[in-house]
């Protein structure tokens, strides 16, 4: 083995190729040879959700997804149709919230914009956008929910023998409505009415459940988005300019990662109050170190290397050389990150919301939790199973997700399989 | 490697004064600002004495000073050089060495010093506690993996010990409480607290009292009292690292020095314990750096879950009452104990591995 290189060394012609070449790259050049580079994305995307794993987890998020989606479909005191005092009526479709609506339209605009095939790529991205973007101010204009909810008349119509028929969602029961006609059903177990279960306000609790899944996927995606963007800038000035930039950078990073970030979180929410964004903001604000580590390093790995160079030398402005050539190059290792980041940020709102941190008016996976042993000595075990079973399950499904994206971008253990 | 240390040692300071700044400015930024939990307790208060608690506070806190000026007079404060008090001591003013002093809490009125030097050994027990617990478990994790490579265990270990990472703390200390440490299931453990009520007059050690009933002594009623707890606070990190040790310890498996290990006739035991281990220790110091300042935030929640009284629920408290001097002091130590870990790690990883050289 070692005869035969050095035996290669001498017959080589000490020419420029050779050296400024090395082994790696020679190396690089065969495999991009065998392997054409744009199908990378996709055979590695292919090879991530052929493992079972990352199929649980897909599943699993969908799942929340559609829970997130038609969380007023799916659990809501309001009948879907109604027939009372001889005349119909849909009081969920009357209580539905601008951003309610908004969901529906975004999600329903998407999916057509899938689906129509035929259409130009990019015209179904404008005409999908264009929709939703026209949804938000139309719907702040003109969905007007009614401001005083009574969730009991139903109920009470119904025994009263006032209603002729009636459509309910699959679950009968509003994450807020504290069935305050039946105050005797506050902390019992599950039951074929409540079937996770009530809490101790009396809320139904896989209603809150199903509502609650929209927090969690809101906060993973956008605290995520924004680490990532945080830690692709910084990182990427840090891997290209080095020097100055770079130390400078380090300490940022340093500081960033020695701040206990969960110090910081309950210094921001407990000072600025219980907002769903500043925390997702906040989130992302701690949690970009990684991100910007892992692009320095695939930064300061490609910035001599020989396309980077070029596109400099034809005078390429910078934010073209960062963002479409070194950047499409590093940015796996941030994919990766950014699975396991969506998780810990649902791990993390979750335990500020358990801390009693969280939102107060909206439900929350980890501020339901909180209830499961407030009271007394009593335990309810349901409280704490089911949601944060729900917790268990999504944190799983991203990490999951993640290990197998990372499995099948590592270029050790590609091909062995 | 003393050069690198001494310089990693200077490079501390500026980062705690990054930290201890970025806090003071979230908390400066807040509506109210420092200290308003002091002036909200003016209520029903005639406006000359609002006015005298206010003057009286100002006085004694500076709080009407800008807050560069109050976040520079703390930093001055707390560091071993600076400048001297004017009438302290026989020295009296000036510039150069003086004392540290972490002043005296806005809300408890006690000093931060004495109040730190109850929590922190708290938290520090319970972390010294949990890196033995958890380091140990990973390392037999990655020896089994290695001895029963394949096997359905083995095969299964890897999203076994991804979902234990994955299983949130609080869900785990709720349900540890709720069922083991209640009336309703079993009580075999306290539900919260370090010790027992009556701990403080209890010996020493376990032993029969003077009527001959047993006695569990001080020791055992606290290590009974850390069970859950610790459990709590290292499963999720031995997870990881079982999962980091197995990977380790496989690759090493396959290398070519174990086969010559195997080829001259090293017994398997000596090849696993001596040459396959210590080389698969290396990724797990590394990550140490990682794991303690995780376990020190994990020990809030165990704090908060347990009603222990550490250091993260002193932060937790200083921070919800804007007590400047507490929450910065709490800040400053909890930032300190995260950098000197990451530079022990740093050392560790050279001193284990030759090849490291931070030159």
């Amino acid at each position: 083995m070692s005869s035969q290189a050095s035996a290669g060394a001498i017959t080589l012609p000490p020419d420029r190729d050779a050296r400024s070449l090395g082994p790696a790259a020679a190396e690089q050049r065969e495999r991009l040879s065998a392997e054409p580079p744009r199908s990378f994305a996709r055979q590695a995307v292919s090879d991530t959700f052929r493992r079972a794993g990352a199929r649980f987890g897909l599943a699993w998020v969908a799942v929340l997804i559609f829970c997130g989606v038609f969380a007023p479909f799916l659990a809501n005191s309001h009948p879907l149709l109604l027939k009372m005092d001889g005349h119909w009526s849909s009081p969920l479709l009357r209580h539905l919230t601008p951003a309610d609506v908004v969901l529906l339209v975004a999600t329903f605009s998407i999916v057509a914009a899938l689906l129509a095939r035929p259409v130009p790529k990019r015209l179904r991205a404008i005409a999908a956008l264009a929709v939703i973007g026209l949804s938000i101010p139309l719907a702040i204009v003109f969905v007007r929910p009614p401001e005083t909810v009574v969730f009991e008349q139903y109920r009470q119509a119904e025994r009263e023998g006032r209603v002729q028929s009636i459509v309910r969602a699959p679950v009968p029961y509003s994450p807020t409505d504290y069935l305050r006609d039946s105050p005797e059903v506050r902390r019992t177990a599950p039951s074929r009415q409540h079937w996770f279960g009530v809490e101790e306000f009396g809320a139904d609790i896989l209603s809150r459940m199903i509502h609650a899944a929209r927090i969690a996927l809101t906060i993973g995606f956008i605290a995520t988005g924004i680490a990532v963007v945080i830690g692709v800038i910084i990182g990427g000035l840090m891997g290209y300019f080095v020097g100055v930039a770079d130390i400078i950078g380090m300490r940022l990073i340093e500081i960033f990662e020695a701040v206990p970030t969960l110090f910081l979180l309950i210094t921001f929410v407990a000072v600025f109050g219980r907002n769903l964004y500043v925390m997702m903001v906040i989130i992302g604000l701690t949690s970009w170190t990684g991100d910007a580590r892992f692009i320095r390093a695939e930064f300061l790995r490609l910035r001599k290397q020989d396309f980077v160079q070029a596109a400099v030398a034809a005078g390429l402005p910078l934010r073209s050389v960062i963002f479409r050539h070194m950047l499409p190059n590093g940015i796996t290792p941030v994919l990766v990150a950014a699975s396991f980041g969506i998780a810990s940020a649902i791990l993390t709102e979750s335990v500020l919301s358990f801390l009693g941190l969280g939102l107060v008016q909206e439900p929350s996976w980890g501020g339901m939790l909180n209830q499961a042993r407030a009271a007394g000595g009593n335990f309810s075990w349901w409280i704490a199973v089911f949601p944060g079973g729900a917790i268990f399950l999504t944190v799983f499904a991203y990490n999951l997700i993640g290990e197998a994206l990372r499995d099948a971008l590592d270029p050790k253990l590609r091909g062995i399989k | 490697m003393l050069s690198y240390v001494i310089r990693r040692l200077l490079l501390i300071v500026p980062t705690l004064i990054g930290i201890t700044a970025l806090v003071f400015s979230i908390v400066a930024m807040s509506p109210g600002g420092v200290g308003a939990n002091l002036v909200s307790a003016e209520f029903g208060m005639r406006p000359a004495e609002r006015e005298a608690m206010r003057k009286y506070y100002n006085d004694r806190y500076g709080l009407d000073r800008p807050y560069v000026v109050q976040y520079l007079k703390w930093l001055n404060k707390v560091s071993p050089v600076g400048f001297r008090a004017a009438g302290a001591g026989a020295g009296g003013g000036g510039f150069g060495f003086k004392r540290p002093d972490l002043g005296e809490s806005f809300v408890r009125g006690r000093s931060v010093a004495g109040l730190i030097g109850e929590s922190l050994p708290i938290t520090i027990l319970l972390n010294v506690v949990s890196i033995p617990i958890t380091y140990g478990i990973a390392v037999l994790a990655g020896i089994y993996a290695a001895r029963n490579r394949g096997k359905i265990l083995d095969v299964t270990s890897g999203t076994l010990f991804l979902g234990l990472w994955s299983f949130p703390v609080i869900l785990a200390g709720v349900l540890m409480i709720g069922f083991l440490a209640n009336r309703q299931y079993v009580k075999w453990f306290p539900a919260g607290g370090l010790t027992d009520v009556l701990a403080d007059a209890m010996p020493f050690l376990p032993g029969r009292d003077a009527s001959g009933a047993w006695q569990r002594g001080w020791l055992l009623d606290v290590a009974w009292h850390l069970v859950l707890p610790v459990i709590c606070l290292s499963y999720g990190s031995f997870a990881f690292l079982s999962k980091l040790a197995r990977g380790a310890v496989l690759e090493n498996v396959q290398s070519d020095y174990v086969r010559t290990a195997r080829a001259k006739g090293v017994g398997e035991r000596d090849v696993l314990m001596r040459h396959v281990l210590a080389n698969s220790l290396i990724p797990l110091i590394t990550v140490g750096a990682h794991i303690l300042p995780a376990l020190i935030t994990g020990s809030v929640v165990v704090e908060q879950i347990f009603s222990i009284n550490g250091m993260g629920k002193l932060t937790i408290d200083a921070i919800n009452t804007r007590d400047r001097e507490l929450f910065l002091s709490t800040t400053l130590v909890a930032g300190l104990l995260g950098l000197l870990g990451y530079l022990l790690a740093d050392i560790l990883y050279a001193v284990a591995d030759p090849r490291v050289s931070y030159e």
